[in-house]
């Protein structure tokens, strides 16, 4: 605001000046008119000065530029919005189709140029009147700060400013820009208090260097808004598939060699989906698993494997456990109570422990003996208490083939 | 706002393929590495045994079947039944065996060497078996030999072992079987051919006669040491069984004696004359001997070297310390004592010194004898009333109480510390001591049958 308010005191003060001279030197006409002969004496020299008005266009052409076809510059409204990026100053338009306007000229040369200003001849008073007001300078938006007034020019000189448009109204147009507009720095307020320096603390916790992260493609920008009803479908699925169940083990059944991909895309009716990549990846999956295991990647069926599944519930493991517990005779009293020993056997589909199979994998917490004594009585409890087979879960075989029972008797001992 | 980036729609179609076979490729390869990672994990997996972890079991008697003993002589036919009877009653008295009896065996074996029809001895449940053969020589000499299988394992346990003897010593010799095959199913050296030193009361409670007596542990083959002219008591076996130690009154003061077991000679150890001295026991070397020396309204614990005589006094305080038993090792003794005001177990180094008190429950502890494994040391405790046996370990803890009654006391380890024999007094005028053993672990409580009334046993050494 302080700035407009020079620039209009600059204005008048200028138009003053020049109406007093005018004024002045008519009244001095006039009385020379009027008195001088009754005188006659020899008429005093005196200066004068030529005052014309000329337009930017003619001072243009007078100076060597390049003169535009239209004289009142007209604010392009694309200049507006490009002005934030330099707000110090306005930012100098294009040349092709922004004027040279004073106010909003990067140089204030061609404002004050005294010597074409003198040049050409012109009646004073006829121009005085053409002189409109001081016109009020773009107001750029709210958040651009002014421009830097134009440099005051020659008092004598009076320059006629170019037909001021009105303020350009921004367009709407539908452009994102790809960055936001910074905001401008806020003004500095001097307080009337003083504050002591901040000390850093002697320990202060320094920030953790951040890890250095690479720099995101810059989001793109369009120029157009397309609101989500206007776009086309991105092909994603609109809704979840169904889960497909737990894949077979190979069984007997499903010896059977696979048959290519290319035999069988009748019998997947999935026109829709883009058939090919599982089957695709069925084969690569294949592919991976005959080189994990050794195997070539031909699809030739493998021997017939034991029957295998989920791992023993806990109410199958425990069942096992009560089994074994009931015919586990421990002599409290003994050395051999104090021992734990770990027994491996190994599993007939019955369900009964492989002839000659039960051995000791270790012990602790007595002598040879006594660890000779505690196992035996462990195989004598897993020998008893079979029977006819444990209860196992044939189709867990491959779970229970090899059975690895600890027999502790801290509890029972004590 | 919403801005939406298209970015697919502005793809061009080479670009849609060549995106597209990226994201296959991927794809694929991604399964392939997941296909291949679980078939790395599956397979030590696959290999990995299903480990189950028992901690509870059963504590019942283990079934065994002794059949008799097949004799491979004329002579050896009264025998086998014999032999087979002892043997099964020596395992029956632990409590940790119980017999099938022979009516519900399904076949008999006929021959010590033909093979064992398992199956036949699973039907009936029998863990353990038992054969044997028993032949009788010219002369009156046995020959007793004999197997023991694992009936499911299928498996003997151990090799055949043969005895030989003479007729006389059957029982011992099945005792030895006994032992043998105690040893072989439990791990544990056996006691049953093992004899028991106790003192033989006969008569009313107020005119009671007393004698030295020596039996098999089992009550069978007593032989009186003594007469009953005077009082005996606290006769204590040598570590081997050739001696005993007691305590008589024969010339009316209570002193210490040493008793020839071969020859039931006896003699009076040196000690000052008018002194009384109690509680004798051997020391693990059999080469000296510590007791009590009550001087007045002192007691203190002595040792003797009982080839020269020398006595060392161990204590001296002005308590009663008396019921000292060496540890196994003869390092240490444990004894009673009320220096604290009552009567607790300590224990102290064998050469004397600073005791350490080991026991601190409610009740009054005595007559602690140290096990011959070392572990445990078994006491009498008198609370509220009642006695007890109990054990604790050497450092106090861990006590346990095995038995409950009137009057128990004078505990006595068996050789292999497995098995205490105490003294048990019924209440009233009529009341008698009598023999108990029990396990250990509190189980299996027994009486030992004795001919008369019987208290103050020491269980010697196997044979």
């Amino acid at each position: 605001m302080s700035a407009d308010q020079d620039i209009s005191e600059e204005g008048r003060r200028r138009l003053h000046f020049g109406f007093y001279l005018s004024g002045a030197a008519h009244v001095g006409l006039i009385g020379w008119l009027l008195i001088g002969p009754l005188f006659q004496v020899e008429p005093l020299p005196f200066d004068v000065t030529t005052v014309t008005t000329i337009s930017e266009a003619d001072y243009a052409a007078l100076s060597g530029q390049v003169a535009p076809e239209e004289p009142a510059p007209e604010v392009v409204p694309e200049v507006a919005p490009t002005v934030p990026d330099a707000p110090e100053e306005p930012a100098p338009p294009a040349a092709e189709d922004t004027p040279p306007p004073a106010p909003v000229e990067e140089s204030p040369a061609p404002v004050t140029p005294p010597e074409p200003v003198e040049e050409p001849p012109a009646p004073a008073p006829e121009a005085l009147p053409e002189v409109p007001e001081p016109p009020a300078p773009v107001t750029p938006p709210d958040d651009i700060p002014p421009p830097e007034p134009a440099p005051p020019a020659d008092e004598d000189v009076a320059v006629v400013l170019p037909e001021v448009t009105p303020r350009p109204q921004p367009r709407p147009a539908p452009r994102v820009a790809p960055e936001p507009i910074a905001p401008p720095e806020p003004e500095v307020v001097i307080e009337d208090t003083t504050q002591d320096a901040v000390v850093a603390e002697e320990e202060a916790p320094t920030p953790e260097p951040q890890e250095e992260q690479e720099a995101a493609a810059e989001e793109e920008a369009t120029s157009e808004i397309v609101t989500e009803a206007d776009e086309a479908p991105s092909g994603a699925p609109e809704r979840s598939v169904r889960p497909r169940g737990r894949p077979r083990t190979p069984t007997a059944v499903a010896e059977a060699p696979t048959e290519s991909p290319a035999e069988t895309p009748a019998e997947t009716p999935t026109p829709a989906t883009p058939a090919p990549a599982p089957e695709d990846t069925a084969d690569a999956v294949a592919d991976a698993l005959a080189e994990a295991l050794g195997g070539s990647s031909d699809p030739t069926p493998a021997p017939a494997a034991a029957p295998s599944g989920p791992p023993l519930t806990a109410g199958e493991r425990e069942n096992l456990r009560l089994a074994v517990q009931d015919c586990w005779v421990i002599d409290v009293g003994s050395a051999a109570a104090r021992v734990t020993v770990v027994v491996t056997m190994e599993m007939e589909q019955s369900g009964r422990v492989a002839a000659n199979s039960i051995r000791l994998a270790g012990s602790d917490g007595g002598d040879a003996r006594a660890t000779e004594v505690a196992f035996q009585a462990a195989r004598r409890a897993i020998i008893r208490c079979q029977k006819d087979g444990y209860a196992l879960p044939v189709d867990k075989y491959d779970q229970w083939r090899q059975i690895e029972m600890t027999f502790n008797p801290e509890k029972v001992s004590r | 706002m919403s801005v939406k980036h298209p970015v697919t729609q502005v793809l061009t179609a080479p670009a849609l393929t060549a995106q597209g076979l990226t994201a296959k490729s991927l794809t694929v390869l991604c399964a392939a590495l997941a296909v291949l990672m679980a078939g790395l994990l599956a397979l030590p997996a696959k290999a990995a045994p299903l480990r189950i972890e028992i901690t509870e079991g059963v504590v019942e008697p283990l079934p065994f079947a002794v059949p008799d003993f097949i004799p491979e002589n004329a002579a050896a036919g009264e025998w086998g039944n014999r032999l087979a009877q002892v043997v099964a009653d020596d395992l029956n008295g632990t409590g940790l065996f119980i017999q099938t009896p022979q009516d519900a065996f399904i076949s008999r074996p006929t021959s010590f060497a033909a093979p064992v029809q398992y199956n036949d001895w699973k039907a009936i449940n029998v863990q353990a078996l038992i054969m044997g053969a028993v032949t009788v020589g010219d002369g009156g000499q046995l020959t007793v030999k004999f197997r023991v299988y694992d009936v499911f394992s299928g498996q003997e346990l151990g090799k055949g072992l043969q005895f030989q003897g003479t007729t006389e010593g059957w029982r011992r010799m099945a005792h030895k079987v006994a032992d043998a095959v105690y040893s072989r199913i439990t791990g544990e050296s056996g006691y049953f051919d093992s004899r028991v030193v106790y003192v033989s009361e006969t008569g009313p409670k107020d005119d009671r006669k007393k004698r030295l007596a020596i039996m098999d542990y089992d009550g069978a083959n007593v032989q009186y040491l003594t007469d009953s002219s005077s009082i005996v008591l606290a006769p204590r076996f040598s570590p081997t069984g050739d001696r005993v130690l007691y305590t008589s009154y024969a010339t009316g003061f209570p002193r210490i004696h040493v008793l020839d077991v071969g020859n039931t000679q006896s003699r009076i150890l040196e000690s000052q004359t008018g002194v009384m001295s109690f509680a004798p026991r051997f020391a693990p070397n059999g080469q000296t001997a510590v007791f009590s020396i009550s001087e007045g309204a002192n007691t203190d614990i002595f040792t003797m070297d009982l080839a020269s005589g020398t006595t060392r006094r161990l204590t001296n305080t002005p308590a009663i310390e008396t019921a000292p038993s060496y540890s196994p090792d003869g390092s240490r003794i444990v004894f009673e004592s009320d220096r604290s005001g009552s009567q607790q177990l300590y224990i102290m180094p064998a050469g004397g010194g600073e005791a350490e008190r080991i026991s601190f429950g409610p009740g009054r502890y005595g007559t602690p004898v140290w096990s011959p494994r070392g572990d445990l040391i078994a006491f009498t405790k008198q609370h509220k009333g009642r006695f007890h046996i109990g054990v604790m370990r050497t450092d106090g803890s861990e006590e346990r109480l095995l038995t409950a009654s009137f009057l128990d006391e004078g505990p006595t380890w068996a050789p292999n510390g497995r098995v205490i024999m105490f003294t048990r007094e019924t209440q009233g005028a009529s009341g008698q001591a009598s023999l108990y053993s029990v396990d250990v672990s509190g189980r299996s409580l027994r009486r030992v049958r004795t001919p008369d009334a019987a208290s103050d046993p020491s269980w010697g050494p196997l044979q």
